[in-house]
């Protein structure tokens, strides 16, 4: 049986495929990406080398990519923030009922299944001032005509613009369910046991849920945490299908590092360019991740 | 007496016990209403005339009007889209589950030196922002001309999906009880016979799981299909649908349309599958 399990040809033929597949589309192009963000590399012309060029013109020269990082780093902060108190509650209110568990969980999980490219369309014409909620408003007699009332998704004023905090409640309401169904795999791991003797020593429900429950989730906050952080870096579908691009440059304020790499790439075809921004982005993700692991994370109890 | 006393204790808690409950679902039942609503809004004013919208964007649709979908559907070139995003999503799901649970197996069952380092290889993939190769696949891709095709966004897919279809059914395999294979060979049972004959079958499940995230994420991914395809025959449905809703169209009744057209196959998905998405989606994530 040994023998058989540890034929070279064998291992070598299952693994084979995998492995030259990702190495040569992630690996490979990873390597050359750091190689392209050290040259100068356009549409047109071979990349030649130009040593850090393009991440001193990204950090001292280029406002847009300023506002990106601006913007991503606001998304990367309150989603953090959000996430975690809103996913602790929901994950909390959900263990505490037994009707309907279920199905209030499926329905709150539903948008992370969804395009998020057809939720911010969705999203973009709920705030559209004429036709939104504003109209709803109007209804109400809030307001005296929807299309005078708050510009939801084109007010470019103050430091972080509207568009962004109204575009990072729906990333919230999108992905909030996610986060709720990793404390919800914790907590329900927590044995009953701990509770029971817990309340015969007289603590009470919000006792319990301070002293056991929170302190025995902290791994999975970590993890909930870093996968935050990290998903709203990457951040691009939402803004993408809700700030029109002429919202998004000089003028606008609404880019993100995402959309800063698109547009680099895509419409100035300045590749090099556009993966130094993806270097920054991925040396961005692993210190967030690294970061968070090393202060939220604790050692981990048996339960 | 003081037995009353505590009756009226444990009445008093009682009461406060059921309020507290009626809170939270109240809570609930007003969130359920945050996250159905929008929705129901799209699915609804897609029914009506675009002036019936535009006068009455909030009331109820008072008639079904089929020509929006068929606008959506054929001159917004969304059915050929939805053609697209079905081929992309079923291939890579098919290739990617073939050659991720070939690797699990060999990670999970064969005998090598190497098989941890192997597995964490493959895991620095889940670390890695798909942004940072974009365009160095990009230029890549372009130069063998495989941007603009729908083999050119299957490859990049497989390869993404790779890490968290490893990871999965490394854990399927390995929860496979060791008696069952030992009886395969003794009985004759070659290595690829063992896993098509005893591991596929027994992982199953998580078939489904990596199956179905596999699906869901490739249908619903924008940058990489927005930066490797421009041709209209050959975009996927979150590219169509973004280049047909826009602030150009004036036409608001029609884009709701294309929006139900991008949502309705996976809200069925996820109706039937639930469960096992979010066991997936779950698992994947513990380990991110």
């Amino acid at each position: 049986m040994d023998k058989l399990l540890r034929k070279k040809s064998y291992i070598i033929m299952f693994l084979a495929p995998a492995f030259i597949l990702f190495t040569a589309v992630l690996i490979v192009p990873i390597i050359t990406a750091i190689y392209y963000s050290l040259c100068d590399y356009k549409v047109n012309t071979d990349a030649t080398f130009v040593g850090f060029q393009n991440y001193i013109d990204l950090f001292t020269k280029d406002p847009d990519f300023a506002t990106g990082m601006k913007n991503s780093l606001f998304f990367m902060v309150f989603s953090c923030i959000t996430q975690l108190i809103f996913g602790l509650i929901l994950a909390a209110l959900l263990t505490n009922i037994k009707k309907g568990r279920n199905f209030f969980k499926n329905v709150y999980y539903l948008p992370c299944v969804l395009s998020s490219a057809a939720l911010g369309l969705m999203w973009y014409f709920v705030f559209s001032p004429k036709y939104g909620i504003n109209k709803i408003f109007e209804g109400l007699g809030w307001l005296e005509r929807a299309d005078k009332g708050t510009q939801w998704l084109s007010d470019t004023s103050g430091f972080i613009i509207l568009p962004i905090i109204v575009i990072s409640f729906v990333a919230l309401w999108q992905y909030v369910g996610q986060s709720m169904m990793l404390y919800m795999a914790q907590i329900s791991g927590i044995s009953k046991d701990i509770y029971e003797a817990a309340s015969i020593d007289g603590c009470s429900r919000t006792q319990s849920f301070f002293r056991i429950t929170l302190p025995l989730i902290k791994p999975m906050v970590a993890t909930a945490m870093s996968l935050n952080a990290i998903g709203s870096l990457k951040f691009f579908d939402l803004i993408y299908s809700m700030v029109p691009e002429s919202m998004r440059g000089k003028n606008g304020g609404a880019h993100v590092l995402a959309t800063n790499l698109y547009e680099q790439g895509l419409r100035y075809s300045k590749y090099g360019y556009a993966c130094a921004i993806g270097i920054v982005l991925l040396v961005m993700c692993l210190l967030v991740t690294f970061l968070i692991n090393k202060f939220v994370k604790t050692e981990s109890y048996d339960m | 007496m003081k037995i009353d006393v505590d009756n009226s204790m444990v009445e008093k808690d009682k009461t406060k016990r059921k309020v507290v409950k009626i809170l939270i679902y109240a809570l609930l039942i007003f969130l359920v209403f945050v996250y159905i609503l929008p929705l129901l809004w799209i699915l609804m004013s897609s029914m009506k005339d675009n002036a019936v919208f535009k006068s009455t964007p909030w009331d109820l649709p008072k008639s079904f009007n089929v020509d929006n979908y068929v606008f959506a559907w054929t001159k917004g070139k969304l059915g050929i889209a939805t053609l697209n995003s079905f081929i992309v999503s079923t291939m890579t799901l098919i290739i990617a589950l073939i050659v991720g649970s070939m690797a699990a197996f060999a990670i999970a069952r064969l005998r090598f030196k190497f098989s941890k380092l192997v597995l964490t290889y493959f895991m620095i993939g889940m670390m890695i922002p798909i942004h940072c190769v974009l365009f160095s696949l990009y230029t890549q891709f372009a130069s063998w001309k495989l941007t603009d095709s729908l083999p050119g966004l299957i490859i990049p897919y497989v390869a993404f999906s790779l890490p968290i279809t490893i990871y999965i059914m490394v854990g399927f395999f390995e929860s496979i009880p060791n008696e069952l294979f030992e009886a395969a060979v003794i009985d004759g049972c070659s290595v690829p016979r063992l896993f098509t004959t005893v591991g596929l079958p027994l992982a199953k499940t998580g078939f489904m799981v990596t199956g179905l995230m596999a699906f869901v994420n490739n249908w619903n991914e924008l940058l990489f299909a927005t930066v490797f395809i421009s041709d209209d025959s050959r975009k996927t449905l979150p590219v169509a649908l973004t280049k047909f809703v826009g602030p150009h169209s004036t036409n608001y009744t029609q884009m709701f349309a294309g929006i139900v057209i991008a949502v309705i196959p996976t809200i069925i998905v996820y109706c039937i599958f639930a469960n096992q998405i979010v066991e997936g989606l779950t698992a994947g994530a513990v380990k991110g």
